[in-house]
């Protein structure tokens, strides 16, 4: 294992997404993005429903919301989706 | 002797992620009273199942591609006046509760929340609808 290998569980703050979401902010080839900001969503929605309830979630819960904007911005931007508030 | 049958609440489940299409409809699926009619992955998809399935209730996306589910509300309260829709969405807040309401939505469930929600919050749409339907009926048991 090298110092650059990012897949080391200690790089990893919330495991249950956080793999899926940086895998769709580095994802450069237009035909698989789609593919990671779905598993990045689903990943995150399973989590979100583990958390419901929970109250040692909250710093977690705020990095899911900011991971949703960002996600919602790569739909827009790099996807073509249209815009919901216009 | 035969059994009385009550007609299972049709649901039309709506999102671009099929993960969570899979989840919601394990959700109903578990539910006596509701049976999936249909899915569909955008707004306009939506729109052409909806006017076929004639479902009782649309669980909607907000944000999808070639239609939102903003977008695609009007159409299809348009289309099915009786059906209840509601927006199933990890956007929050009061914005999001306001354009769902001025789209003709009758209720948004955040996605963060308990899954249990979606059910109950059905469960109080579609009861509303038999109150409705049966208005002399229930001047008649107060």
């Amino acid at each position: 294992m090298t110092d650059q290998d990012t897949s080391r569980p200690q790089n990893i703050k919330y495991p249950h997404w956080q793999r899926e979401f940086e895998a769709a902010l580095l994802e450069g080839d237009p035909q698989t993005l789609r593919q990671r900001v779905d598993a990045a969503e689903t990943a995150i929605f399973l989590r979100s429903q583990a958390l419901v309830g929970s109250a040692q979630g909250h710093a977690e819960q705020q990095a899911i919301s900011d991971a949703i904007r960002t996600l919602r911005a790569i739909q827009k931007e790099k996807l073509g989706y249209p815009d919901w508030n216009k | 002797m035969a059994k009385k049958r009550v007609a299972k609440k049709r649901v039309l489940l709506v999102d671009d992620n099929s993960a969570v299409r899979s989840f919601v409809r394990q959700l109903f699926e578990v539910e006596p009273d509701y049976e999936i009619a249909g899915e569909a992955e955008n707004g306009q998809d939506a729109v052409e199942k909806a006017e076929n399935l004639k479902p009782d209730l649309i669980i909607l996306d907000l944000s999808m591609p070639v239609m939102t589910g903003l977008d695609a509300a009007p159409l299809l309260r348009k289309l099915l006046p009786d059906t209840r829709i509601i927006l199933f969405t990890v956007q929050q807040g009061s914005e999001v509760e306001r354009l769902a309401r001025a789209a003709g939505i009758h209720a948004v469930v955040p996605k963060d929340q308990a899954a249990s929600n979606l059910i109950l919050q059905a469960q109080v749409l579609l009861a509303s609808v038999k109150q409705e339907h049966h208005p002399a009926k229930l001047r008649n048991a107060s």
